[in-house]
């Protein structure tokens, strides 16, 4: 049961912040033959596309966007050589300089866990049913693509 | 049949501007696929008819993301997906 309430906890889609290093442990302590850990941590930045950001909302498809990135997961475990991996993203009002999204990748070596985490990330940004919409001088802007 | 429920269909991010109240409500002919359901929308929306055309839009069934031939009925999950936030699309 434990072990069950641990693999939730490492997808989640959530409205509020996270800590960082509670989450690096988390991965950390699912196994000692972790010799590295990745880390991406998308933060919400003030400027985009020439205009500025005062702050930013999230929305999310409840339900399909946490089964893409379970999904994201499970691919990650299967294809790369790593141990274990982490992914959070947040929803809602979010204000600049916040965590928006996290990736942790574990691996016995770098190289791998360096390669699946920018899998990790690249495949979230295509596939995981997520929309911005930032807050500028203008207006509501709803973005549609970002690097 | 009249005593069939409609089908309530989920709008996201930028269309929810384009829709007033921001979802949609459609009552499935038996049989019906995602390209009639495209057409049912161009009357009334024909905005989003459009963005669906040009790939810019996706349909989702259940959570799953749709074909034209896909089979829809009023119990379907369906929703509408702009482009994610992340990036493009791909295809489909």
């Amino acid at each position: 049961m434990a072990v069950e309430t641990e693999e939730v906890l490492l997808v989640r889609v959530q409205q509020e912040n996270f800590s960082v290093d509670e989450e690096i442990d988390r991965v950390r302590s699912r196994s000692t033959r972790i010799g590295g850990l990745n880390i991406f941590l998308g933060t919400a930045r003030d400027r985009s596309k020439g205009r500025d950001v005062s702050s930013m909302t999230f929305e999310h498809y409840e339900g399909m966007a946490q089964r893409k990135l379970r999904e994201i997961r499970e691919r990650a475990l299967k294809d790369f050589d790593v141990i274990e991996v982490l992914i959070l993203h947040r929803y809602g009002p979010i204000e600049i300089g916040e965590n928006i999204v996290l990736i942790v990748v574990g691996a016995e070596h770098r190289a791998d866990a360096f390669k699946a985490c920018r899998w990790c990330i690249d495949e979230l940004k295509k596939i995981t049913p997520i929309w911005k919409s930032e807050h500028t001088p203008d207006g509501e802007v709803w973005v549609e693509e970002h690097p | 049949m009249s005593t069939s429920s409609v089908a309530t269909i989920k709008l996201f991010g930028m269309l929810k501007t384009l829709v007033p109240g921001g979802e949609l409500s459609l009552d499935f002919p038996q049989g019906c696929k995602v390209r009639d359901f495209i057409e049912m929308l161009r009357p009334r929306w024909p905005e989003v008819a459009e963005l669906v055309v040009q790939k810019k839009v996706l349909v989702s069934v259940n959570q799953e993301i749709a074909h034209w031939d896909t089979e829809i009925s009023n119990t379907d999950e369906i929703a509408l997906l702009p482009p994610f936030a992340g990036g493009s699309l791909g295809k489909v």
